[in-house]
């Protein structure tokens, strides 16, 4: 055995010694895991969360489990939750429900569920502890939308589901800084109302009733009066919790623009103690104070770090292009998107917020507000569709105005109010160059077709205010293998081609 | 054991029989899918030849037809007797590219789409009409909408000279996208870029 395992590569030799051996192995094999199960069973880590459920008229949190990797909700407490169980037989491995018009069972260590005599496969296996009966948090996107009428928004990973009419807001975070102190403006899709209450040294920002999906979890500033800014729900009360860098400081919230805007400053607290004034105290600073206010101003404020906004194509009912063997382009892209996000999020330079939560398929213009509310640096649109016979292959396009020639001059002073449908205009120069530091990353990945970059009247670049590109992977139809696409490591290549194309951008990302 | 073995057989048999059924259902679509196309270009010849104008001569017509393959246009001449009214010529060099190319280039119109009305405005505007049955059988995709936009747009405006642009209706309404992808609320000018740097 260990000169095979020196040689690495003599799988039919393996194979062959494991289907020799297989028996006894597979008793040794089960001997140390139940061994070894039996040891770690206590010192197995026992974490606990709150799942929140935001329903058309009420919120309810429910208890995480975390068995391995994976989390569980109780699945009667999940269906009590948003309907209710009308009965349930349980026998030695297997829990029976009638829920409504449908039947539900599953059993323990299984991974198949079966609704009204169909068969749904979860992603781990349903499990009974404790009296309990755990389902995967995937549960609630692979059973629950065909228990429930009402429509449901459910991102993956995330510890919140929306059902209902509960439509969520969502927000934007921005930090500006002031002579004496810091502003985080705070923008929402639509408006709240707020109230603040100070714990443990820091500010909590009750967010009202309305539901909330925040598109990032945590923004960390480098600043030196406000460290984070932290979405929270795990007790079913959104709020917003500011921790400041030291004590000491004030907090002056605000609501403008109607409530959509929720202004917080962060203000060292004058000498001679005014306080009153929020805004007017950035500019108070007399003429007898003249050091004293160049102090805090003349501190490093670097800005947050800039915002890629990455957009999966298609969604929901739009299924995009379709390959052979159901392969559709929403879910292919979806899958690339997650790998751009992971190798982005990884370089600890930028903020990544992605246009489409799950299956979802907002309009052109709700992924363009997403991109123009974040302030996003860079903005990049993923689809994959037909590109001929050479596959795989990579087209990067930007923004060509179906009319032709744009008569904008890039001297001439910027209008106050932009045409919301020449928002992607006064950016095209720095979108080619975006264009082309991609290209060139691509150009260098020999098994992958490029080149040349080409301008299309792509709808969707339409009106983002940023830098943006969208890129075609091909070829995805019905005619094409579509195995080349699917393969992690041609995904992972397009990621760490866009993080390099980044790095090599100057100018919307600095 | 035996039992089992029984079971098994009789299985098999059942997937056996149960994939022929399924084979000549899906033999079946193919050949009645095979028969649409035919059957439209038919109807397009039809089509073609009342507007054709009685004693016109014929006349060199430049199509531009897509290849997914590089991404660009490709151009093929034909000989076509041009109808004298413009709104006429818009229908023919439709109907020609709907036809398709005679050189086993892309296809730019599906097979199927109807063209409802076409008209010139005083600006130099085409107006194309589609049938709402026209979109999805454009295939989407940035690329495929883009050079299915542009070898009509660019066809269109560079055999008739008083085509400027071209706007795309559907059933009478603006639409959004054409399949999803390429913007089509505004009238487009031509493309030259799209011409590959070496016919
Ligand atoms: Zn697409």
């Amino acid at each position: 055995m260990g000169s095979v395992a020196k040689d690495g590569c003599k799988l039919k030799d393996l194979i062959g010694a494991f289907r020799r051996h297989s028996r006894s192995a597979f008793t040794a094999g089960l001997g140390i895991l139940l061994g070894a199960g039996a040891l770690l069973w206590w010192t197995r880590p026992l974490r606990s969360d709150n799942f929140v459920f935001y329903l058309p008229a009420a919120r309810d949190v429910l208890p995480v489990r975390t068995l391995g990797e994976t989390s569980y909700l109780p699945l009667v407490g999940v269906l009590n939750l948003v309907g209710k169980v009308d009965a349930l037989r349980e026998s030695s491995n297997k829990l029976s429900l009638w829920y409504g018009d449908n039947t539900l069972e599953v059993r323990d260590n299984n991974r198949k569920v079966t609704l009204n005599k169909t068969s749904l496969k979860l992603s781990e296996p349903v499990r009974f502890v404790n009296g309990q009966w755990l389902v995967p948090v995937d549960f609630l996107s692979v059973v629950l939308p065909r228990l429930v009428k009402e429509p449901i928004e459910y991102r993956a990973g995330d510890k919140r589901i929306f059902i209902g009419s509960a439509k969520p807001a969502t927000f934007a975070v921005r930090l500006e800084s002031l002579a004496n102190g810091a502003r985080v403006r705070v923008e929402f899709t639509s408006p709240l109302t707020f109230q603040t209450a100070a714990r443990d040294g820091k500010w909590i920002l009750y967010l009202g009733d309305r539901a909330i999906e925040p598109l990032e979890q945590k923004f960390d500033f480098d600043n030196p009066y406000v460290s984070d800014l932290r979405f929270d729900d795990q007790d079913g009360v959104p709020k917003l919790i500011l921790t400041p860098k030291t004590s000491g400081l004030d907090l002056y919230p605000a609501l403008e623009e109607g409530g959509k805007v929720l202004r917080a400053d962060i203000l060292k607290p004058a000498a001679p103690a005014t306080g009153q004034a929020t805004g007017a105290a950035a500019q108070s600073a007399g003429p007898g104070q003249a050091g004293g206010a160049e102090g805090p101003a003349a501190l490093p404020q670097r800005p947050t770090l800039p915002v890629v906004v990455l957009d999966a194509g298609h969604g929901g009912s739009d299924s995009g292009a379709q390959g052979p063997n159901g392969v559709l382009e929403k879910n292919l892209v979806a899958q690339i998107v997650v790998r751009v996000r992971t190798a982005l999020l990884a370089t600890q330079k930028y903020r990544v917020i992605l246009t489409r939560m799950g299956d979802t398929d907002p309009d052109f213009d709700q992924r363009a507000i997403v991109a123009d509310t974040a302030h996003a640096a860079v903005f990049i649109s993923f689809h994959a569709g037909n590109l001929g016979f050479r596959s795989p292959r990579v087209a990067v396009y930007t923004f060509q105005p179906p009319g032709g020639g744009s008569t904008f001059d890039p001297l001439a002073p910027r209008p106050l109010l932009m045409p919301w449908n020449e928002a992607q205009t006064p950016h095209l120069a720095e979108s080619q160059k975006l264009a082309q530091a991609l290209e060139e990353q691509l150009s260098r990945l020999s098994e992958i077709q490029s080149g040349p970059i080409q301008p299309a009247p792509v709808r969707v670049l339409r009106s983002v205010d940023a830098p943006a590109i969208a890129i075609e992977v091909g070829s995805l139809e019905p005619n094409t293998d579509p195995a080349p696409l699917l393969d992690s490591q041609f995904q992972q290549k397009i990621a760490s081609a866009i993080v390099s194309a980044l790095d090599a951008f100057e100018g919307g990302v600095s | 054991m035996t039992s089992r073995a029984k079971l098994l057989t009789v299985l098999v048999l059942v997937i056996v029989a149960a994939g022929a059924l399924y084979l000549n259902a899906l033999m079946h679509r193919l050949r009645s899918e095979r028969a649409q196309p035919t059957e439209a270009s038919a109807r397009t010849k039809l089509a073609e030849a009342s507007l054709h104008a009685q004693n016109a001569p014929q006349e060199s017509v430049t199509l531009f037809f897509p290849s997914n393959d590089q991404g660009v246009l490709l151009q093929e001449t034909r000989q076509l007797s041009l109808a004298a009214s413009d709104t006429d010529r818009i229908r023919q060099i439709f109907l020609a590219l709907l036809e398709g190319s005679a050189q086993g280039h892309g296809a730019p119109i599906p097979a199927g789409a109807e063209l409802r009305s076409a008209f010139l405005a005083a600006d130099g505007t085409a107006y194309l009409d589609l049938a709402a049955g026209a979109l999805p059988l454009f295939e989407p995709g940035i690329g495929t909408e883009t050079l299915a936009v542009y070898s009509i747009v660019d066809s269109m405006c560079y055999n008739i000279p008083s085509v400027k642009r071209v706007k795309f209706l559907i059933q009478g309404q603006e639409v959004e996208t054409l399949d999803g992808h390429v913007d089509l609320t505004e009238a487009f000018v031509p493309d030259t870029s799209l011409k590959p740097s070496t016919p």
